[in-house]
């Protein structure tokens, strides 16, 4: 990698067990982690710090729910170099295609080893 | 979902009330002119940020429930001060618009914590619409007949405009550390605060200045004639226990 302070990412998930493993995880590569489990706290998180790259699930409300693409928008509007990857258990190609239309960098699809996400991630920041 | 946030918030010890002094100040040493009351989110978490947690609860649409929770943990926990002392609360504009039962409860928690609403200064943040213009106005009135005042945040920002300070006609101009911070060093920031100035005088308000953190800007503020201070240079907010020590 050749930045020169710890890249800050935020991990946005519904689920505190996976947040928790991509925290620990993130943060022993070296990455200052934020986290939030809604939208609304993610949105509220990314009005007032500047991130590298945020990490988002697709799905943060139940069924059905596309939150994931509100935060991609968000974080395209906000700053154009903050990468976003976004993770899907349900992602249908119609989907992952409008991810990307509103800025998503990875669309990645579930189950994922931790290690897979991280590659992408760093690969990512290195590209930026 | 595993986790509400906001129903963390809301449960005992969610909202921890912090209190920042206001003071007079002149030739003579500094006087306690009151209290601004503030509240950060459970720590370790994002909402011990104040921006954060009040972005997150105005995204939520939540103000009414997470003002009258701050509210009534501030007055709750507020040590006895001296009768004198003024307390400022945070209200939401919406909150105001959209609550017609605010001003009851808030006369309700001043008698149950033994606060005198006669010391309470409401100040108004954060105005964005939507909100209904005469139910603010309302309870704008219902809280001067409770002998609350009214304290306008922010003045000069956002929704901090001349029509709001038309309809709140407000006791106190609250004027945001933008303006107040390296002041002294800044002929544009001084003509701001100069303006702001001229206008309480007008609407027989006072300009309280936050974010004072350097004597230089200090006397700034007090060259152009505002009286009332808070900022870091005097006290940061304090929790109710080093309140009782301050």
């Amino acid at each position: 990698m050749t930045m020169n302070a710890s890249p800050r990412i935020l991990i946005v998930d519904d689920e505190e067990l996976i947040v928790q493993a991509m925290r620990k995880y993130f943060a022993g590569l070296g990455y200052a982690v934020d986290s939030a489990y809604e939208l609304e706290e993610a949105q509220a998180l990314l009005g007032h710090y500047k991130y590298d790259l945020v990490i988002a699930d697709l799905r943060l409300t139940g069924i059905g729910g596309v939150e994931g693409l509100q935060i991609v928008a968000d974080v395209h509007q906000k700053c154009a170099s903050t990468r976003v990857i976004l993770l899907s258990a349900y992602g249908t190609p119609e989907i992952e295609r409008e991810s990307y239309q509103r800025g998503a960098d990875a669309f990645l699809h579930k189950p994922k080893a931790m290690m897979e996400i991280a590659h992408v991630a760093v690969n990512l920041l290195d590209t930026r | 979902m595993e986790h509400s946030a906001l129903d963390r918030l809301l449960a005992p010890g969610g909202i921890t009330p912090v209190y920042q002094p206001i003071y007079i100040v002149s030739d003579a040493a500094p006087e306690l002119y009151g209290f601004e009351c503030l509240s950060r989110g459970p720590q370790g978490t994002n909402f011990e940020s104040p921006g954060v947690l009040f972005d997150y609860v105005r995204l939520k649409r939540q103000e009414i429930v997470v003002d009258r929770a701050c509210i009534a943990a501030a007055l709750r926990n507020l040590p006895h001060l001296g009768d004198g002392v003024r307390i400022s609360i945070n209200v939401h504009a919406s909150t105001l618009g959209r609550d017609p039962s605010f001003t009851e409860f808030l006369a309700t928690t001043c008698r149950d914590t033994r606060v005198a609403a006669a010391r309470v200064t409401v100040e108004i943040v954060e105005h964005a619409p939507p909100w209904d213009n005469d139910a603010f106005l309302r309870a704008l009135a219902a809280l001067r007949e409770l002998g609350a005042s009214i304290a306008l945040d922010d003045v000069g920002l956002g929704q901090s405009n001349f029509k709001m300070l038309l309809d709140a006609s407000p006791e106190f101009l609250k004027l945001d550390r933008y303006f107040v911070d390296g002041c002294a060093k800044d002929a544009k920031r001084r003509a701001v605060i100069s303006s702001i100035e001229e206008l309480a005088r007008r609407f027989g308000a006072r300009v309280i200045a936050e974010g004072v953190e350097n004597e230089e800007d200090l006397q700034a503020v007090r060259t152009i004639g505002v009286s009332l201070v808070q900022g870091f240079l005097f006290a940061k907010p304090m929790t109710a226990g080093e309140l009782t020590v301050h």
